[in-house]
């Protein structure tokens, strides 16, 4: 069972669902290069340029791993990196989970996506223009917290840890891509969940993605925003176990 | 003091204050925002409570807050300093900077998320020109760069092509040489040999200085020769050709095989005997003794005359630096720099030792060549 994160953010996303599956499945959480801990050496623009380079390195760790027929469970831009390393792969996957999907970020014609072409041109000049807003030196504050004592330890870490040059090329990547035609492809049995009242993918986005993945199922949580495996994690844990355990 | 505590209003002091102070709900609906924070996004007061945290954010900083910064104070409950654009209420972008804490409910679940905001336009106008600076100065490097390299293509592919007429002319001096020559003849044929092959050792030099800057290293061809002195003896004869008056006395002694790349060693020695006979007393001898012992090899180049200032010796190995800024010289400066590349190539070094009657120049070496153990015997 493989966890990836999503733009803006790493493999820290799921440290409230991922473990609830280490009983029944082995759980591999990951960092995108340029995200979290991964080695930012190993960052090549030509190849990050698009979701591609995302999706062979998911079919290159999981042929590593020797993972097949596992699940992948996909946060935001990740859930369409599994669809496509899903698509190159169809014997890694019989199982996508994707959490707050978009196949398409900018509105176009008919479609939806919740984005005019000038508000993403706004995002990536925004951060030519303030790219501290991006970058790394974003510490965390230091600060105490007796109700989640299993944070304790890692107040000193910094999440999601962003160098401002790879987050503008991985924005770039994500809200200029359109995988709408991939979608009728996705064999695996598929699992959509969203939220209510996110921006980044709003509930329309969602019902077009279960209608162009044939056999998908969409849970529509209770939660609010675009990262219910922070703010709901118990509820994205139940729809996903559900999801799993129901016989095919 | 007390008495000033308790007449506190904090209601007034949430207000009033001098920054921008938001109440958001974990739905990112704002339960209320202070005076400073309405009046700045062109408000009444009041006017932003009620509305949705992001109808307040640009763009960017919706992403931002939604991708990032919501995460965050999941995970770690505080985001400090972030530079963001609120949006006014005509959708003029203010900078302003953040900083947010995450509080929970009795069952753990997140509560209110407090956000404070001040201004930043100032810095973030700074910020601007700073990275503007930065880019022109990285733009204006490359550009150097580039050009440096150029240069240096340039120079080897020229000294690359020199090559070739010279060893032209010098295999023509030779042939010549075995003509019927008047003296005048004989002694203009001698005059050439020797610019040729000044021009040629000239041109090794510039060949080597080129690679190494383009950062391909001195290349070595090695061999394991039994004994350098034929190579050698080949280089002193064709200085003393050149300069007749100047002795040049030799010893040798080698006693075990030597891996290295014998034209290379042939140069350092043209260059070493070339810098004696530049910068040395012309009435006393040049001496050069080689030998080979302990898994080294030992060579050294001395010369009477004056002492190398020193002033001079930190920098005698650095290109285009030369001893005495009046004294004669025929190279560029090159010949130095050159040897001790082709030691250090070698995996040897290129010491001096420069006393009140005597130069010395010493090079050493691994009988194994770069990379052989030392002490090998």
């Amino acid at each position: 069972m493989v966890f990836a994160h999503g733009f803006g953010c790493d493999q820290a996303m799921w440290r409230f669902v991922a473990p609830h599956f280490k009983k029944n499945f082995t759980v591999v959480t990951i960092d995108h290069v340029g995200a979290g801990q991964s080695d930012l050496t190993a960052y090549d623009p030509a190849k990050y340029a698009s979701l591609d380079g995302y999706a062979a390195d998911i079919v290159d760790l999981c042929r590593e791993l020797e993972i097949r027929n596992g699940i992948f469970v996909g946060h935001s831009v990740s859930a369409m990196i599994g669809a496509l390393a899903s698509l190159k792969a169809p014997e890694i996957f019989d199982t996508l989970i994707m959490v707050c999907p978009s196949p398409r970020y900018i509105n176009d014609g008919e479609y939806v996506g919740g984005f005019e072409r000038s508000d993403i041109d706004e995002l990536l000049a925004s951060f030519a223009d303030n790219p501290l807003a991006w970058s790394a030196t974003m510490a965390p504050a230091i600060m105490g917290n007796a109700e989640r004592p299993e944070l304790g330890q890692e107040l000193t870490q910094s999440f999601c840890r962003t160098d401002p040059q790879i987050a503008l090329q991985f924005a770039r990547a994500t809200f200029t891509s359109d995988n709408r035609a991939d979608l009728p492809n996705v064999t695996a049995k598929t699992l959509i969940l969203q939220c209510r009242d996110d921006i980044i993918a709003g509930e329309n986005v969602g019902e077009y993605v279960r209608a162009h993945v044939a056999g998908s199922k969409l849970v529509l949580l209770d939660a609010t925003g675009h990262c219910p495996n922070l703010s709901a994690p118990n509820e994205v844990t139940r729809a996903i176990m559900d999801f799993v355990e129901t016989p095919a | 003091m007390t008495e000033q505590l308790a007449k506190l209003n904090y209601k007034q002091l949430f207000d009033d204050a001098p920054c921008g102070y938001l109440l958001v709900a974990p739905n990112g609906e704002i339960i209320h925002a202070n005076n400073w924070i309405s009046t700045l996004l062109g408000y009444q007061s009041g006017g932003i409570d009620g509305k949705r945290l992001r109808d307040i954010l640009s763009i960017a900083a919706r992403i931002l807050y939604e991708t990032n910064l919501a995460p965050l104070l999941r995970l770690q409950q505080a985001v400090s300093e972030v530079t963001i654009d609120l949006k006014r209420r005509d959708g003029k972008a203010i900078p302003v900077i953040m900083s947010a804490s995450q509080t929970y409910d009795a069952a753990g679940l997140p509560d209110t998320t407090r956000i404070a905001f001040v201004l930043a336009a100032e810095r973030r106008l700074y910020e601007r020109e700073l990275v503007s600076q930065r880019d022109s100065a990285e733009e204006g490097f490359r550009q150097e760069q580039a050009d440096g390299v150029l240069r240096e293509q340039f120079v080897a592919i020229l000294s690359h092509d020199l090559r070739n007429p010279v060893a032209s002319i010098t295999a023509a001096t030779r042939m010549l040489a075995k003509e019927a020559l008047s003296d005048r003849g004989k002694q203009v044929l001698g005059l050439m040999q020797g610019s040729a092959l000044r021009m040629s050792s000239l041109i090794e030099n510039i060949l080597d200085f080129a690679r190494a800057r383009l950062g391909s290293g001195i290349g070595l061809s090695l061999h394991t020769e039994q004994s350098l002195q034929p190579l050698i003896d080949q280089v002193v004869l064709e200085l003393r050709a050149v300069h007749p008056d100047h002795g040049i006395l030799t010893s040798y002694e080698f006693l075990q095989p030597l891996t290295c790349d014998p034209l290379k060693i042939g140069q350092l020695v043209s260059n070493l005997l070339g810098n004696a006979l530049t910068h040395g007393d012309e009435t006393k001898p040049i001496r050069l003794d080689c030998q080979t012992r302990d898994g080294q090899l030992r060579l050294s180049v001395t010369n009477g005359g004056k002492p190398i200032p020193d002033a001079v010796i930190p920098t005698l190995f650095d290109p285009f630096v030369r001893g005495q800024p009046n004294s004669y010289t025929n190279g560029l400066g090159l010949g130095l720099f050159i040897a001790k590349q082709i030691a250090t190539a070698h995996g040897g070094a290129l010491d001096v030792s420069s006393g009140k009657d005597e130069t010395r120049f010493t090079f050493t070496m691994p009988l194994g060549g770069p990379g052989g153990s030392v002490g090998e015997r």
